[in-house]
C-alpha cells in the first residue's frame, strides 16, 4: 500500500524508473519502508513529462528500458538541462563491466538484480548524504 | 591278236589313199557273173607238180644266212621284219614278187577269223600292190587256208576276177600257210610273173621253212605289241597321275604361294630346306640365309620350347605326322613370335617333311588384353569391395567372383549353394538371391532387382550388403541374373558417425548457444529473484514497524511466492532445453513451438528494440519430431533476426514470425528488416563456421538446417523485397514412423517406394539395427547401379 506523501515533507522523493512492471510493484514499498517517498515511472520519458523531475532527490534507474532511453540516456539528459540528480542504477544484466563505466560516469552506485535490501540502503544513503 | 600299231597305220594310211582294189566294199562289187568267166579252183592249181618238176639243189648255206638275218632283223628292227621277209622269201626263192598275207576282220585290227586278207609287206614287182589283200573265203589265201596245206595257182585271176587288175598278172603264184599256236593266221607267197622258172619242190621246201619263221615273227611281233600297248597304258596312267600332281602341286604351289600362312619344308636333321614368303617374314630371315643354311629348326626355337620340338619328332617317327602345338620362334633379331605348327613327313619313313606355321602374334594380343582387362575387372571389384554373381536361373547355377568370397570371407572356388550363403547372412535378414528366388519365380522375363542386407560374420562382426542385379540372356538364350554386391559396410559406419557427430554437435550447439543467451537467461531468472529479494526484504520490515504492517507484508509475500514460481518455471524450461536426451518423436505445433521460443526470448528482443509480429496459421498441419530440436531452429533464427537488426535505426525493428500451411507441409518464416544477405552467399550461410558476428557462434545455421533436413525438411534464406531477410523452414507431414537417423542422406537403400519395410522400429533405438529398405523397380524404370547416386523416387 502506497501512502501519499504531501510535497513539501520531510521525506525525500525517490524516484523509481524500470520497464519492469514487477519491479515497479516491489521496489517502491521497499524504499518506503526505508522511510523515502517514491515515484515510480516506467520510463525515462515519462518521468521527464512528469512534474516530479525537480523534486526527485534521487534516482533508482534501470540500466535499458527499450525501445526508449536507456538510464544512461537519461542521466545525458538531465545533465544537458543542468538538473544533476543522484542516480542509483539498476541492472539484470550480467555484464560485469557496465559497473565500474556507469561509476565513472558518476553514478552513485551500480546494483545486480538480485540485490539486497542492505546494499540499496546504503546506495540510499550514500545518495543522500551527499547534498 | 593283236598287230603293230605302226605298221597299221601306216598301212591303213596307203589303203585309204592308194588305189584300194583289195576294199572289202569294192570287191564285193565286183560281179561275180557269167559274163566274165571264173576258171575252177582245180583249173588254177598246179601243186602236185611241184614235186615232179626237177629240184634246185638247196642251198643251205643261202638259207642259212638268210634265216640269221632275219632272226636279227627281227631283233634289231621287228617293225619292219615283214618286210625284211618277204624280201628274204623272193631273195631265196629268186621270184618276181614276194610277200605275206596276214588275215584280219577289218582291215585294220587283226582277226583270227577275219574277214579279209590283206598284204602287209610286199618284195618285188608287185610292191606297189603292198596293203591290199583278197577275201577270206574268195581267194587263193582263203583256199590255202581251207585246204591247209601248201598251193601252186597259176593265174589266179582266172578265178579271182578281182586279182586282174593287179598286175603284172601271177604266171605261178606258191603260198604256204603259217600258223600261231595252231592256227593259221595268214600265208606267206612268192610269184612268178613269168614263165623264166617254174616253182620247184625246193621251194616248197624253203618256203615251209620260211613260214615257221614267219610265224616266229608274228608272235614276236604280237608280244611286243602287247608290250607296247601295256607301256602305252602305264605310261598314260603315268601322264594322268603326274597330270593329277600337276594340278594338285598348282594347287598346293597357289596355297604356298598366297602367304596366308608359313609353309615350311625341313629335314630331321633340322635344317629348312625351303619356305615361303610368310615364313620367312615371320621370322625376319631372307632367302638367302635359307640358302645358306642359316635358318635352322633348332636355332630358331628357344630352349624352354626344346622338349616340345623333340615330342613332334618323335610323333614324326612314329606317325608321320606331328599334330598342331603351339611354341615360340627366335626372330633373327632375339625376339620371339608365338606361332601354331603342325606337319607331316612327305614319305612314310623319310627324313622330309612340310609343316605350317601360324603366327599367334595377334591372338596373344588379344589374349594379353582380355588377361588385363580380366585383371583390371578383378582389381576395380577389390578395390570397391564390389563382388559379383551369375545366376543360371535355369540350370540353378550360381558363380561367384573373386572378391565375392573374399567380401564373404570364404574359400575361394567352394561351390556356391543356398547353405554357403545362408552360413554368412544375417539371421535376419535374406539375402539377394534368396530374395529373387521369394518374390519372382524369376523364371520368367526378369525383372532388375536392388537389395540390401547383412552378413553376420564369424566373429559376430556384421558387414552391409548393397547388391543389384540385372536381367539378361546368355548366349544360349537362357535367363540369367547378373548381379554386383558391394560391402557398404566402411560407408555405413561413417554415415552413423556423422548422425552421431551430429547429433554431438547439435548438443553442442545447444549448449554453446546457450551463450547468447546467457544475457536473456540472466535476465529472466534475474528478475524474478530480484523480485523475490526486494518483496521478502519488504515484508520483514513491514512486520517489523510498529504497528506491523500485516496487509503490506501478506502482498510482499504473495509477490514472493509468485516470483519464486517464475523463476521455477524459467529452470524447468532451461532443463528441458539443455538436456541430451535422444530426441523423441511427437506431435509438433509448430505455432506453439515459436510461442514458446518468444517467451523465452522474449526480453532479449525487447533489448534489442525488436517489434515482434506474429502472422500463425490457423490450419498448420502437426509435424512429427523433436519439439526442443525444431525450437532450438527458430530461436536461432530468431536472435539472428534480431541481431541483423542491431544497426537498424531509421525504421521499426520488424520482427515477423509467419507460419503456413503449404499443401501438407508447415512452413515458418522468420522475417526481419535488418542487413540483409548478400546475393550469392545464402548457402554460404549454413556452411558450419560461417559467420559474420564478431562474437557470434556460427555453428547456429549449420545444425539448424542438420535439424530440419532431419525431419525431412528444408531450411533456406532468402532476401526480401525490401530491407532484410527472411528465413524459412519446411516439414512435411510424416504420417508414420520417426524417421531413420539416416533419413535424408544422399544414398540407396533409403528410398521409399510404396511403404515403408514393416520391420523398420516405431522407435529408433541407439543401435545398428537399421533395416533394409526393399524396393523393386519394374523393368520400366531404370536403375542406377552405381552405388553413389540417388534414386529419384519420391513419394
Amino acid at each position: 500500500m502506497v501512502r501519499e506523501q504531501p510535497v513539501m515533507s520531510m521525506r525525500p522523493l525517490v524516484s523509481v524508473i524500470d520497464d519492469d512492471e514487477s519491479v515497479r510493484e516491489s521496489l517502491p514499498d521497499l524504499v518506503r519502508e526505508f522511510g523515502y517517498s517514491v515515484q515510480a515511472f516506467s520510463s525515462a520519458e515519462a518521468f521527464l513529462a512528469s512534474d516530479y523531475v525537480d523534486q526527485t532527490r534521487c534516482l533508482i534507474l534501470d540500466v535499458s528500458m527499450p525501445p526508449g532511453m536507456s538510464g544512461p540516456d537519461l542521466q545525458r539528459e538531465l545533465a544537458r538541462r543542468g538538473r544533476e540528480i543522484p542516480i542509483i542504477f539498476i541492472t539484470a544484466q550480467g555484464d560485469e563491466a557496465i559497473r565500474p563505466r556507469l561509476l565513472k560516469g558518476g553514478a552513485i552506485e551500480c546494483l545486480m538484480k538480485p540485490f539486497s535490501d542492505t546494499a540499496l540502503l546504503e546506495a540510499l544513503h550514500a545518495a543522500l548524504t551527499v547534498n | 591278236m593283236l598287230f603293230l600299231t605302226i605298221e597299221f597305220s601306216n598301212l591303213a594310211t596307203e589303203w585309204m589313199e592308194g588305189e584300194n582294189v583289195a576294199d572289202s566294199d569294192k570287191s564285193r562289187d565286183v560281179p561275180l557273173d557269167s559274163s566274165v568267166p571264173t576258171a575252177s579252183l582245180e583249173s588254177i592249181l598246179r601243186t602236185e607238180e611241184l614235186q615232179r618238176r626237177p629240184s634246185r639243189a638247196p642251198d643251205y648255206e643261202k638259207e642259212n644266212q638268210a634265216l640269221v638275218k632275219l632272226v636279227s632283223a627281227l631283233a634289231d628292227s621287228p617293225a619292219t621284219i615283214f618286210r625284211t621277209l618277204a624280201e628274204t622269201i623272193q631273195d631265196i626263192t629268186q621270184c618276181d614278187s614276194a610277200g605275206l598275207s596276214l588275215l584280219t576282220r577289218d582291215g585294220k585290227t587283226p582277226h583270227v577269223d577275219g574277214e579279209r586278207f590283206y598284204w602287209p609287206a610286199i618284195a618285188g614287182m608287185w610292191k606297189p600292190h603292198v596293203g591290199g589283200g583278197t577275201p577270206r573265203n574268195f581267194g587263193p589265201c582263203g583256199d590255202v587256208l581251207d585246204q591247209n596245206r601248201t598251193l601252186l595257182f597259176t593265174h589266179f585271176e582266172r578265178r579271182y576276177p578281182y586279182l586282174m587288175p593287179v598286175d603284172p598278172a601271177a604266171e605261178e603264184c606258191l603260198l604256204v600257210p603259217f600258223y600261231v599256236n595252231g592256227k593259221a593266221v595268214g600265208t606267206i607267197w612268192g610269184i612268178m610273173h613269168s614263165d623264166r622258172r617254174k616253182f620247184d619242190a625246193e621251194d616248197d621246201r624253203v618256203m615251209a621253212s620260211l613260214g615257221k619263221f614267219a610265224s616266229s615273227a608274228y608272235q614276236a611281233l604280237a608280244h611286243i605289241e602287247d608290250l607296247r600297248i601295256q607301256v602305252a597304258e602305264r605310261e598314260k596312267a603315268e601322264a594322268e597321275v603326274r597330270e593329277l600332281a600337276r594340278g594338285l602341286k598348282a594347287k598346293v604351289r597357289r596355297l604356298v604361294e598366297a602367304n596366308v600362312v608359313g609353309i615350311v619344308t625341313w629335314n630331321l636333321e633340322g635344317a629348312i630346306t625351303g619356305a615361303n614368303d610368310a615364313f620367312l617374314r615371320m621370322v625376319q630371315y631372307d632367302r638367302d640365309d635359307l640358302a645358306s643354311g642359316r635358318a635352322c629348326w633348332t636355332d630358331l626355337t628357344p630352349a624352354e620350347w626344346r622338349g616340345h620340338a623333340e615330342r613332334a619328332v618323335a610323333d614324326l617317327k612314329a606317325t608321320g605326322i606331328f599334330k598342331p602345338f603351339e611354341k615360340e620362334y627366335f626372330r633373327k633379331d632375339g625376339s620371339r613370335v608365338p606361332v601354331l605348327l603342325g606337319g607331316a613327313l612327305l614319305e612314310g619313313d623319310g627324313n622330309e617333311g612340310i609343316a605350317f606355321v601360324l603366327d599367334l602374334s595377334e591372338q596373344k594380343r588379344a589374349e594379353r588384353a582380355l588377361r588385363r582387362s580380366e585383371a583390371f575387372l578383378a582389381e576395380g571389384q577389390h578395390l570397391g569391395q564390389i563382388g559379383s554373381f551369375c545366376w543360371n536361373v535355369a540350370t540353378d547355377e550360381i558363380t561367384w567372383s573373386a572378391e565375392l568370397y573374399r567380401i564373404y570371407e570364404l574359400e575361394m572356388g567352394l561351390p556356391v549353394t543356398l547353405e554357403l550363403i545362408r552360413s554368412r547372412v544375417h539371421p535376419e535378414d535374406v539375402s539377394l538371391i534368396e530374395k529373387m528366388k521369394m518374390v519372382d519365380p524369376a523364371r520368367e522375363g526378369g525383372r532388375d532387382f536392388e537389395w540390401q542386407y547383412r552378413l553376420l560374420m564369424p566373429d559376430h562382426s556384421v558387414k552391409y550388403m548393397h547388391a543389384v542385379a540385372h536381367a539378361t540372356r546368355n548366349q544360349d538364350g537362357q535367363l540369367e541374373y547378373i548381379a554386383s554386391v558391394q560391402d557398404v559396410t566402411a560407408r555405413r559406419r561413417a554415415e552413423e558417425a556423422r548422425d552421431k557427430a551430429r547429433s554431438e554437435l547439435a548438443h553442442v550447439a545447444r549448449v554453446m548457444s546457450l551463450g547468447t543467451l546467457t544475457a536473456s537467461i540472466a535476465h529472466e531468472l534475474n528478475q524474478p529473484l530480484s523480485g523475490i529479494v526486494v518483496n521478502a526484504s519488504t515484508c520483514v520490515r513491514m512486520l517489523a514497524s510498529d504497528p506491523p504492517n500485516v496487509d503490506g507484508a501478506r502482498e510482499t509475500a504473495r509477490r514472493t511466492i509468485r516470483d519464486a514460481n517464475r523463476a521455477s518455471e524459467v529452470i524447468t524450461r532451461l532443463r528441458a532445453l539443455y538436456s541430451k536426451k535422444d530426441p523423441l518423436p511427437e506431435s509438433v505445433d509448430l505455432n506453439e513451438a515459436a510461442r514458446e521460443v518468444i517467451a523465452l526470448s522474449l526480453s532479449e528482443l525487447q533489448r534489442g528494440r525488436v517489434a515482434l509480429r506474429l502472422e500463425l496459421a490457423d490450419d498448420l498441419p502437426l509435424i512429427r519430431g523433436d519439439r526442443v530440436q525444431l525450437q532450438q531452429v527458430i530461436l536461432n533464427l530468431v536472435l539472428n533476426a534480431s541481431d541483423a537488426m542491431r544497426g537498424v535505426n531509421d525504421r521499426p525493428r520488424q520482427l515477423v514470425i509467419r507460419t503456413e500451411r503449404e499443401d501438407d507441409r508447415a512452413r515458418l518464416t522468420v522475417q526481419d528488416v535488418g542487413v540483409g544477405i548478400e546475393p550469392h552467399s545464402a548457402e554460404k550461410l549454413f556452411e558450419p563456421f560461417y559467420t559474420t558476428k564478431s562474437s557470434g557462434m556460427g555453428i547456429g545455421l549449420s545444425v539448424s538446417r542438420s535439424i530440419v533436413e532431419s525431419h525431412h525438411g528444408r531450411l533456406w534464406a532468402s532476401r526480401n523485397d525490401g530491407p532484410g531477410a527472411s528465413f524459412s523452414l519446411s516439414i512435411p507431414r510424416s504420417p508414420e514412423g520417426f524417421p531413420h537417423s539416416d533419413a535424408g542422406r544422399q544414398g540407396l537403400g533409403t528410398v521409399h517406394v510404396g511403404t515403408a519395410h514393416p520391420r523398420v522400429p516405431e522407435s529408433l533405438s541407439p543401435s545398428e539395427n537399421k533395416m533394409p529398405c526393399e524396393f523393386q523397380l519394374g523393368m520400366t524404370k531404370p536403375i542406377k547401379a552405381a552405388a553413389n547416386q540417388p534414386i529419384e523416387n519420391e513419394p
